[in-house]
């Protein structure tokens, strides 16, 4: 038997309360390793993107188009870059089900050099080159939509007006963990460019870069802007993951929003705690004071009280991560992936969300104790022992 | 033989708000070693205040306490935390075991304030649950015990760590007569055989007749 063996034995003491205390906490640590688990899937194409690459879109805003020929001039002028490709956003809806939201992107026949991640067979991209009206889709995509490689498909423009007629020519695959979106449909630039109304040709949405030498990647950037300074559209080129940073900057406040809601859901967990040792510390004002009779300090009783909501707020963080993981891993998770991979491409709990749950749960926990704790410590013991006598 | 309590001059006063309220008025006590005192007295007549300032639960406001040979009127927190676990074995009404212990840990409790080896207190614990005739019940929660039996336990508790003195607030107070004798009679033992001292405060004529000395207190003075 040890002092912290005595405390932990005192959270047996009021078995019912305990564990809806426990059960209390574990929610509050489900939730935050959800909304912590959203955040991180969203910050996933920062986390991971590609340090060779990067984009060039219109100085003034991503959605205002550049000239087609800027990619012909960073092509023959720009030093250094292995390869240099465009795309650019069409925005056209499924017809079966219009609020599918989903990435289709017309882009240059060189797309996939610059995303080695996404994995297509070298014949299915020859086949897809000859093919005018062909279209590479991302396999979650396709499992979500039905679509199958053969097959005749019709997207309806938003942007660029009319029915699109279209043959998957193949199915992309790419890693969980890459900037790259599973469920995105590429298709020719070109065949865009020839239907699109006479005011929207020959305009790209922005140019991907991969560069020769990725510690060269700010002076690579620094040129290409240098070299539309003059023109009428300057251009903002950056690193894969400053752009993918500043398209999460739209909805930043959102994301804030949820980092603070995650720390304000475990403060409700500490308050709650905090109220559950109050009452529990009120209860055994006499046996703390038969404790210091016996010889025990005012420190040995801070000790209990605190090791008492440590072991509870311990027993919570484990409960909610012990759910929360398998419930996420297992199930949750690859739901989400293949039904909302343009949102969640990846949406597994981080081991370090997990450990960062545990020791924000049990440090809170302690913090929860602190006042009833000094509160105890501070009692006179005749005046603990009064209700005895 | 010495006195192992020497109070002279002692007064105490709380106070309710801002009005004091005295409940000790310069008294004087001195109890012998090895003596086994009953400390009688109608409610509120300073009887628990007294134990408490012996047993260095609390200080006088004026006059001097020695107790076990230490002065207790200008001890610290600190320092009459060490000399109740070293030399003050408390016994009470109500036995105020810890609930989630067995009969052995609640004994053992107190030794964990020392430098023992787990074994050693085991060991302690043991023996001292033997010397209470509740050898056979150390692995019992209090739940599980009777009234008698917990307070033989917290008489273990009270002993384990071989103290000079032992104080005791109404230990028959909760017991049915049948207990309460064997409560006495094992508190006859340990002054006896272990040659504990014992002060003892009771409203039971019958527990107080046990006993070598009988006090009577009234208003805060000893009659």
């Amino acid at each position: 038997m040890t002092l912290w063996s005595v405390a932990a034995k005192n959270t047996l003491r009021n078995k019912f309360r305990t564990t809806m205390t426990v059960l209390g906490g574990a929610v509050a640590v489900i939730a935050f390793i959800m909304l912590r688990t959203v955040l991180d899937a969203w910050n996933v194409g920062v986390e991971y993107a590609a340090k060779d690459r990067l984009g060039t879109r219109n100085k003034i805003s991503f959605v205002i188009p550049l000239p087609k020929h800027y990619i012909d001039d960073v092509r023959n002028d720009i030093k250094g870059i292995k390869s240099a490709s465009y795309c650019d956003w069409f925005g056209a809806k499924w017809p079966k089900d219009p609020n599918e939201f989903f990435a289709n992107l017309a882009c240059s026949d060189n797309i996939f050099e610059s995303y080695p991640e996404m994995k297509v067979d070298p014949a299915v991209l020859e086949r897809w080159k000859a093919d005018k009206k062909g279209a590479i889709v991302g396999d979650v995509l396709a499992k979500k939509l039905g679509m199958h490689v053969g097959d005749k498909v019709v997207l309806t423009g938003s942007i660029y007006p009319g029915d699109w007629e279209f043959t998957v020519d193949g199915i992309y695959t790419a890693p969980a963990q890459s900037p790259v979106d599973r469920s995105t449909f590429f298709f020719h630039w070109d065949y865009k460019n020839e239907g699109a109304p006479a005011q929207m040709k020959n305009l790209i949405g922005w140019i991907v870069t991969r560069v020769d030498d990725p510690s060269q990647s700010a002076a690579v950037s620094a040129s290409i802007d240098k070299l539309f300074d003059d023109r009428d559209m300057q251009t903002a080129t950056m690193s894969e993951r400053a752009m993918n940073n500043s398209f999460l900057g739209g909805i930043s406040s959102i994301l804030d929003a949820l980092n603070i809601v995650s720390v304000i859901i475990l403060v409700i967990m500490m308050l709650i705690l905090g109220n559950t040792i109050a009452m529990a510390v009120r209860e055994r004002t006499t046996e703390y004071g038969v404790l210091r009779a016996l010889g025990f300090e005012p420190g040995h009783i801070r000790a209990f009280i605190v090791g008492e909501a440590i072991t509870t707020s311990l027993l919570a963080g484990l409960v909610g991560v012990g759910l929360a993981y398998p419930f996420v891993q297992m199930g949750m998770g690859k739901w989400l992936e293949e039904n909302m991979g343009q949102f969640f491409p990846y949406f597994r709990v981080n081991p370090m969300t997990a450990l960062l749950a545990l020791v924000l749960t049990v440090l809170l926990g302690a913090v929860a104790s602190l006042l009833p704790a000094v509160r105890a410590g501070k009692m006179e013991v005749t005046e603990a022992l009064r209700r005895i006598a | 033989m010495s006195a192992i309590v020497e109070l002279k001059g002692v007064s105490k006063t709380f106070y309710r708000g801002k009005e004091p309220v005295p409940v000790l008025e310069n008294l004087d006590l001195q109890v012998e070693e090895g003596a086994y005192e009953a400390l009688m007295g109608p409610s509120g007549s300073g009887k628990s205040t007294l134990l408490n300032l012996i047993a260095g639960l609390d200080k006088p406001t004026s006059g001097t306490a020695k107790v076990a040979g230490q002065d207790l009127t200008n001890m610290s927190d600190g320092e009459l935390a060490h000399f109740r676990a070293d030399k003050i074995g408390f016994i009470f009404q109500a036995y105020n075991l810890l609930p989630v212990l067995t009969a052995a840990e609640n004994v053992e409790l107190p030794l964990l304030l020392t430098k023992l080896s787990s074994s050693d207190r085991k060991t302690r614990a043991k023996t001292a649950l033997r010397v209470v005739g509740l050898e056979d019940r150390m692995g019992h929660y209090p739940r599980q015990l009777s009234g008698g039996q917990e307070q033989r336990v917290a008489i273990a508790r009270a002993i384990v760590n071989d103290p000079t003195i032992l104080v005791c607030d109404e230990p028959t107070g909760d017991l049915d007569r049948k207990s309460a004798d064997e409560i006495l009679a094992l508190l006859e033992k340990l002054n006896k055989e272990f040659k504990k001292t014992i002060l003892m405060v009771t409203h039971d004529p019958a527990a107080a007749e046990r006993a070598g000395v009988i006090r009577k207190l009234d208003k805060g003075q000893l009659q």
